[in-house]
Formats: structure tokens, C-alpha cells, sequence
């Protein structure tokens, strides 16, 4: 579950000798890319199960993701300068991957981020009616806890969330 | 109950600062974000919530695009030169072109040889 803290040793010294700007340096090597363990595990979950990826290929990867982000956020930030606004929000980078080719993405995103919405609506519009309501959305049983894992080892599928639903059902009621 | 059960499993889900087992740091793609520009001053909350999943599908995608490359030289390890060589044959990532062609500099420039053989 802690795989993120020090998850990365070996983003730290493929690139010593770049010249690119990015790698000015290495003791900044975990401020500027994702874990790679976390990039190694999406990775595998998109090849066939006989596929095997090199270091190599997983440190190639784990930069082209942070330049994917920058990419996007310069974009979207460009936009909300001409439109005079300070911060940058989702729906400007959803904006920005239209505008650079990524409208592949835009309507699972938008799915993503409407369910998100929804939670932090509910989370937020209990909290300023009274606390009681929002601290059951922020801290599960423990019965519930068990049941995500349950629910991630299948993927998560925030397309159909019914699925999960049912399945959060049956350690739900017997704790009723 | 059902509803909070519901709603705690989308944010375990890497809606929430702490990330589940499949998704992406959200402090990290801030900081990544942060480093874009200076004019990013400020960024909404669920802008890193969108890239959370907006990387995977990128990583996804990416990662795909370069197995196909892997398979054409009829082999089953995947190597950053198929990266390249998916990066500079697909139109949505010629802006990772120069890095992956810069990353690759100890071989002797395998992303040409491919490019020109297909």
C-alpha cells in the first residue's frame, strides 16, 4: 500500500550526462517524475501477460509522462492567461487535450471527473451544513475498507459503477 | 451507508491525497504541473485529478503504441527504442520526439533505422 514514498531508486541515475534542462538536478529527481513503480504497474496492466518492458523502457516512459503534464498544463495555462484568470482548472485541460490531439480521452475524463465532482459537492455541501454527515463520507468502516480492495483487484471501473455497488452490498449488510 | 461505502471507494480510489494501489500521486503531478511555467501560479483541486487519469490512459496508450513496435522486430521485451520509434509514428506525441531521441543517445540512433525500414 506505501509504495509511493521511496518507490523510484532507479529514476535517479539513467540520465546523468543529459544536457536537458529538466535534469539540472538529480537530488530534484523525485519532484519531477511520477514513481516508476506506479508507472510500471499501468504499464503491465496494457501489454499481454507474456510482455516484459526494460528499465530502459519504464524510465523513457516516466518522462514522457511528466512532459505529457507539462505539455497540457502550458497549454491550458496559456488559455487562462488570455482569459485574464489565475487558476487552472479541469476543464482547461480537458480544453487543452482537444486542442492537442488527446480527444480520446475527454469522455472518460469527463466521466472521471463528474463522479468527482459529485463526491466533492456531497463532501463539501455536508460539511458547511454540519460536520457529522461529512466525517461518514471521510472515514469508511472498517467493513467498507475490505470491500474496496475487493472492488480494486478487479480494476476500477468507474464506467459501470453499478458493479461496484453490488459488490460493496454484501459486507454491507451484514453489517446491518 | 451504501452511498458512503460508495463514495469512500471512489476516493480510495485516487480522488483523495492519499492514492489507491491504481492510480497516481496527486502531490507529485502538482509539482510537475507547478514546473510547466512560471505563470502557473495556481491550479483548482481537481485539476492533478484529472491528470491522474488522464496519465494513465497516456501511459496506456503510449505503452501500447510501443508494444506494437516490439512486435514488429519480433521480440517480446519492450525497450525505450520502441518507445522512440512509437513516439515519432504516432502524430499525438511529436512533442516527446526530441526527448526520446535525446534519451537515446548511447545507441547508435536506432529510431532512424526503424523509421526508414517501416
Amino acid at each position: 500500500m506505501a509504495a509511493e514514498a521511496p518507490a523510484s531508486p532507479g529514476g535517479g541515475s539513467h540520465e546523468s550526462g543529459d544536457q536537458s534542462p529538466r535534469s539540472n538536478s538529480n537530488a530534484r529527481e523525485q519532484d519531477r517524475f511520477l514513481p516508476i513503480a506506479n508507472i510500471s504497474r499501468i504499464m503491465k496492466k496494457a501489454l499481454p501477460a507474456n510482455g516484459k518492458i526494460a528499465k530502459d523502457a519504464k524510465e523513457t516512459i516516466q518522462e514522457c509522462v511528466s512532459e505529457f503534464i507539462s505539455f497540457i498544463t502550458s497549454e491550458a495555462s496559456d488559455k487562462c492567461q488570455r482569459e485574464k484568470r489565475k487558476t487552472v482548472n479541469g476543464d482547461d485541460l480537458l480544453w487543452a487535450m482537444t486542442t492537442l490531439g488527446f480527444e480520446d480521452y475527454i469522455d472518460p475524463l469527463k466521466i472521471y471527473l463528474s463522479r468527482y465532482r459529485e463526491v466533492i459537492g456531497d463532501t463539501k455541501g455536508s460539511a458547511k451544513a454540519g460536520d457529522t454527515s461529512a466525517k461518514e463520507v471521510v472515514r469508511p468502516s472498517p467493513n467498507a475498507q475490505i470491500s474496496h480492495q475487493g472492488s480494486f483487484s478487479q480494476g476500477v471501473s468507474y464506467a459501470n459503477p453499478q458493479s461496484q455497488a453490488k459488490h460493496l452490498m454484501v459486507p454491507m449488510q451484514s453489517n446491518e | 451507508m451504501r452511498q458512503a461505502g460508495a463514495y469512500s471507494g471512489i476516493l480510495s480510489g485516487g480522488l483523495s491525497g492519499k492514492t489507491g494501489p491504481h492510480s497516481l500521486p496527486l502531490a507529485r503531478i502538482k509539482k510537475i504541473m507547478k514546473k510547466s511555467g512560471n505563470d502557473v501560479k495556481m491550479i483548482s483541486g481537481e485539476a492533478p485529478i484529472v491528470f491522474s487519469k488522464a496519465c494513465e490512459l497516456f501511459i496506456e496508450e503510449l505503452t501500447k503504441r510501443s508494444w506494437t513496435m516490439t512486435i514488429q522486430g519480433k521480440r517480446r521485451t519492450l525497450h525505450k527504442e520502441d518507445v522512440a520509434s512509437a513516439a515519432i509514428a504516432t502524430d499525438i506525441f511529436d512533442f516527446l520526439v526530441n526527448l526520446v531521441s535525446n534519451s537515446s543517445h548511447s545507441m547508435d540512433n536506432p529510431v532512424e533505422i526503424e523509421t526508414t525500414s517501416k
